[in-house]
């Protein structure tokens, strides 16, 4: 049925099958407002990019560079309470809420950049092994295996570390690991979707092979790489946040890696805060996308199990 | 009920039949609404008989085959009402099978009344027969008739066994679910008292046996009683493949269904349904999904079989000029109802619903001139609340106002036929009435 | 037969993938620094710079530097770490052994409770402890290892005491010999009972918080596989036997649903593994994992490169024999049915 309807546009032209994609996508959004967990993920995006973009608003960015924590040297290591730093302080007199409130601004950042690199350059590869094949596949398919065989956060981590410690590093340590994910994904969808009817009625017509891609190939492969992307905004800034944590980027940014980082040291002492609080924001983060991404899947996934 | 003294295929009814559907109703949330799947069945099966059940894709016909046994999940599955009584039988002490006055032939007697002990009261409603309703019989109950009272067959035996266990493991768990007695006694273990050991081995004949008591079990000490129980049970798998006609059942026995055509399958599934010799014996297309060359072995097995150990059997199909070759007598279903039901002769003599028409003009036979076979027009309406009307109406060519306005129900127009259709028996004052004679489309 | 030829294809692929990855991390090693920044010291002339520089075969062609490195790497040579001031090849083992142990002990919690939770949760569809395992696994994708390993130190060594911290109470760790470097093991070897429950009682926290993540994989595939299961015509079959609900699960859906689970153990396998560098950062547990994290932040790159390379050819080979079980086990794909 899903299928069908992805692959129906494709055959009729202009207006018409804008049209046809818009009510898709009002049925589409009808169906994920259903399930409560992924309207709970999709709520929790949109508080996460709002604390994100209104961050400037909710506290006095920092200066020069907002993005460095503000360092009160009066206030150290002070419990979730005190004046003027609710959510405490790190025992470098970070305040623990400025951190929540711009690591947001950070992963926000970091996700956007390396999902849309990672997306742009695994789609372009996978489409031209896929719509390619013959040696073209053949070798850009074994550099993937190759890219696949070392597990994602050790890659990301000998990358980062080679480049040395920088939080720019991260971003491209990402963009090394993840745009092959996309590669395959889309891959197989290009090698699914040409063997549609309507792809050989393209051919036939003379469309040229640009052409057919941009027009009946990449619309009906893309859904997949949608729902991989959407997990994928909360996986890197996990990932980015580890990274953090084992200590590759700079000292002091705002993120919420490096503030699990620093508050670590205090917990010995008693001083839980100024850990809890920024590694729980990289759980709701990654949880917001996972549930919301998952509930994406359910819907767009043909095989998805029905009542009966 | 009804005892046919003549001649023929039907002279082994007794006079109780062993199960009788009442009124069933089998409903499934959806969600459009409510889907009357089935939709008030009433029909007796009677002891020793075959009786067809028929009809297309989605008319109900599988979900009272197995809601016999309560195979239909729920939810999504509503038991929205109705009875299946069942009367266990047992084979006849007087003839030990064979045949005699006492058991009318049958091999078979039922079981008396556990209520009454055979004086008849409400239970068994008068018949003084052990009487059993399927749909509401506690859980524990209902699993002592499963595999052993009513077996069934599925469709497609490449799904319905267990591609991870072998043919062995598959079929013993029936003997050790049902026949724990039996296979104790095989091996000399009394039923109670005899130490740990004794009692380790006594659950692993009925299958009990958590993992530890398993390593337990196949360790020196007890080991050689364990292989004495394994080689009782497979004394009796082997004989109940020996009786589908398995060539080398001990080896089969090893092997795993993937391992096996789709014939030999179907013939594990029939001895592992057979293996308790049941009182009823449910095929459900039993042999749709096999080749034709093989169809009609599978066939002749089921017949031969059901005839030696005096099964009853319930057929689903929807192939009537199948059902002719292998029952006593035919229910027609459509969208959730009984259209008609009678002999298999009589039916096919003077079918006399419009539906059974239609199906039966739509078999191609020999005498059929090229390109002269009929469709009924028109598709199985929705089944979801649907209203107070013949559920045929919309396709029938003799369709009448009062077909649209009420239900007909089931009623004799000879003996051993009962049709649901207002040609037959209009009620009064109903106006304008459908005729063969009248055509509407 | 197939299943044959299927193992011969994989383990012909298996060494191109080996080399494919030791050429991207040699890669990396020419991409950041100079390789030999360890060796180098301000005092040093030109000329001996230049010394060091021909002794390491800087100067010649790449490809010929790496094919002095690989044969170097195939030989045992796997250079000179600085983090831990010895050769790599002789501190790798005893550090594996520790990372082994607990990566072995985080999935077995994880193997166990997976299937367990994913049983219960699949057999129950739909019905609260669905839900509840349900929020269980997403939360594990999403659950970043370390945040929750320091809450565990939080809540169970900071607060209620209940276990310790790093990988060893030193005084009962330094009254047993270490033949295998696995504590567990040389506990028991010594027969010292005491150190055994030391060994145990270290491992519980940092196994729960690398098991966390895993558990979560296996319990979500073991689930759906299993409702899959649960639909399949063979299991109303052996209902239709009669037998109960319990053995209709353990006999016969469950078997069939551990299959596919099977393939995600291996995954999970990879998720433990880079799980260990965080897991042993914050518990201080001496494996390679907090060594690779130490080189990582001192630019340590001869125990980068064995590091990615060990733990790349590990992944491999586990995800190969988890492949071939997959293929054995389920006999309807062995024979393409």
């Amino acid at each position: 049925m899903v299928s069908e309807s992805t692959q129906a546009p494709a055959l009729t032209a202009g207006d018409s099958a804008l049209k046809v994609r818009m009510r898709r996508a009002g049925e589409l959004s009808a169906s994920l407002l259903k399930n409560p967990t992924t309207v709970g993920g999709l709520i929790l995006i949109v508080l996460m990019i709002a604390m994100a973009v209104f961050a400037p608003l909710l506290t006095e960015p920092n200066t020069p560079d907002p993005y460095q924590m503000p360092r009160d040297w009066g206030a150290i290591a002070e419990p979730p309470g005190t004046p003027g730093h609710p959510l405490g302080t790190t025992n470098v007199g970070g305040d623990v809420l400025y951190g929540v409130i711009w690591g947001a601004r950070t992963s926000l950042r970091l996700s956007v950049l390396v999902v849309s690199i990672t997306v742009v350059v695994g789609v372009a590869v996978g489409s031209l092994a896929g719509f390619r094949g013959g040696k073209v596949d053949e070798v850009l398919m074994r550099i993937v295996d190759v890219f696949l065989s070392i597990p994602e956060l050790i890659f990301a981590l000998a990358i980062a570390a080679v480049l040395g410690p920088s939080f720019r590093n991260i971003i491209l340590a990402l963009a090394v690991v993840f745009w092959v994910k996309y590669a395959r994904i889309m891959r197989a969808q290009v090698i699914h979707v040409k063997e549609n009817e309507y792809v050989d009625a393209a051919r036939v017509i003379g469309d040229s092979p640009w052409r057919i891609y941009r027009k009946d190939v990449l619309p009906n492969a893309i859904t997949p790489v949608v729902v991989q992307a959407t997990l994928d905004m909360g996986n890197i800034v996990l990932v980015g946040a580890t990274l953090s944590f084992i200590g590759l980027s700079e000292a002091g940014i705002a993120e919420w890696g490096v503030l699990v980082s620093e508050g670590q040291a205090g917990i010995s002492a008693g001083r839980w805060w100024a850990s809890t609080f920024p590694g729980l924001m990289v759980f709701l983060w990654a949880l917001a996308f996972n549930l919301f991404g998952d509930g994406l899947r359910d819907i767009l996934d043909p095989r998805t199990e029905t009542t009966r | 009920m009804t005892v046919v003294e003549d001649g023929g295929r039907t002279q082994s009814v007794a006079h109780t039949p062993v199960a009788s559907v009442q009124d069933l109703r089998v409903h499934f949330r959806a969600k459009a609404g409510i889907v009357h799947a089935v939709d008030g069945v009433s029909f007796d099966i009677a002891d020793g008989e075959t009786l067809g059940l028929v009809g297309e894709t989605g008319c109900g016909k599988s979900v009272t085959a197995r809601s016999f046994l309560r195979l239909v999940p729920m939810p999504p599955g509503i038991a929205a009402g109705g009875a299946i009584l069942f009367r266990p039988h047992h084979t006849c002490r007087d003839c030990d099978g064979a045949g005699c006055a006492r058991c009318h032939h049958g091999g078979r007697v039922p079981q008396p009344c556990r209520d009454c002990d055979g004086a008849g009261c409400g239970r068994c409603e008068n018949t003084g027969h052990d009487t059993v309703d399927l749909m509401t019989l506690p859980e524990a109950e209902l699993r002592d008739i499963r595999g052993d009272r009513i077996a069934m067959i599925f469709q497609d035996p490449g799904k319905a066994l267990n591609p991870a266990l072998s043919i062995r493991d598959q079929l013993s768990e029936v003997f050790y679910q049902h026949r724990s007695r039996d296979l104790m006694a095989d091996v000399g273990l009394d039923e109670q008292g005899g130490g740990a050991f004794s009692s380790m081995l006594r659950r692993k004949a009925s299958l009990r046996t958590r993992r530890l008591e398993d390593v337990l079990l196949a360790m020196p000490p007890m080991r050689s009683r364990r292989n004495e129980l394994r080689r009782a049970v497979d004394g009796r798998v082997a004989d109940a493949l020996a009786e589908t006609q398995i060539p080398n059942p001990l080896k089969v026995m090893d092997r795993y269904p993937h391992e096996l055509s789709g014939g030999m399958r179907q013939r594990v599934m029939i001895a592992q349904a057979l293996a308790c010799d049941p009182d009823l014996l449910i095929a459900d297309e039993p042999t749709t999904a096999l080749d034709v060359t093989v169809q009609a072995r599978i066939l002749e097995l089921v017949r031969e079989l059901q005839q030696r150990h005096r099964t009853s059997v319930l057929y689903i199909s929807h192939d009537l000029s199948l059902v002719r070759r292998v029952c006593d007598r035919v229910a027609v279903m459509y969208a959730g109802r009984i259209a008609e039901l009678a002999t298999t002769d009589e039916i096919f003599a003077n079918p006399s619903h419009p539906y059974t028409r239609g199906l039966l003009a739509a078999i191609p036979a020999a005498s059929h001139e090229r390109g002269r076979l009929t469709a009924i027009s028109g598709s199985v309406p929705e089944l979801v609340d649907p209203p107070a009307a013949c559920r045929f109406a919309s396709r029938c060519p003799h369709e009448a106002p009062v077909c649209r306005s009420s239900l007909p129900s089931m009623s004799p127009i000879a003996e051993d036929h009962e049709v649901a259709c207002f040609i037959h028996h209009a009620p009064s004052g109903a106006g304008e009435r459908p005729s063969y004679e009248r055509r509407v489309r | 037969m197939q299943i044959r030829d299927y193992v011969i294809r994989r383990l012909f692929v298996l060494p191109l993938l080996i080399v494919g990855v030791s050429i991207i991390v040699f890669t990396l090693t020419r991409v950041g620094g100079s390789p030999i920044g360890i060796y180098l010291s301000h005092e040093m002339t030109q000329e001996e710079v230049a010394q060091v520089e021909e002794r390491f075969h800087l100067n010649d062609p790449l490809p010929v530097q790496y094919a002095y490195w690989a044969s170097g790497v195939l030989t045992g040579d796997l250079g000179w770490s600085g983090v831990a001031a010895a050769p790599v090849t002789d501190v790798f083992l005893p550090k594996l052994a520790a990372t082994m142990e607990l990566a072995i002990s985080a999935a077995i919690v994880a193997v166990i409770l997976g299937i367990a939770l994913g049983t219960f949760a699949g057999a129950r569809k739909n019905r609260l402890p669905d839900h509840v395992t349900r929020v269980f696994s997403i939360s594990g994708a999403a659950m970043p290892l370390f945040w929750f390993a320091i809450l565990l130190l939080i809540v169970f060594w900071v607060y209620l005491g209940w276990f310790p911290n790093g990988r060893s109470t030193p005084e009962i760790y330094a009254r047993i010999n270490h033949p295998t470097n696995l504590y567990t093991v040389d506990s028991l070897i010594a027969g010292d009972f005491g150190a055994f429950r030391d060994a145990i009682w270290h491992l519980v926290l940092p196994a729960v918080a690398l098991g966390y993540g895993a558990t979560a994989i296996i319990a979500r595939m073991m689930r759906s596989s299993l409702v899959e299961e649960m639909q399949e015509d063979y299991v109303d079959a052996a209902r239709a036997k009669g037998l109960p609900e319990r053995l209709v699960l353990r006999r016969h859906a469950r078997r069939n649903a551990l299959i596919p689970t099977v393939t995600v153990i291996g995954l999970s396998f990879g998720f433990l593994l880079q799980g260990s560098v965080v897991a042993e950062i914050i518990f201080q547990w001496p494996g390679l994992g907090r060594w690779m994290a130490d080189s990582v932040l001192r630019g340590d790159q001869a125990t980068i490169m064995a590091y990615v390379l060990f733990t790349s050819v590990l992944f491999l080979v586990v995800n190969l024999a988890v492949d071939v079980i997959y293929a054995y086990l389920d006999r309807r794909v062995a024979l393409g049915e």
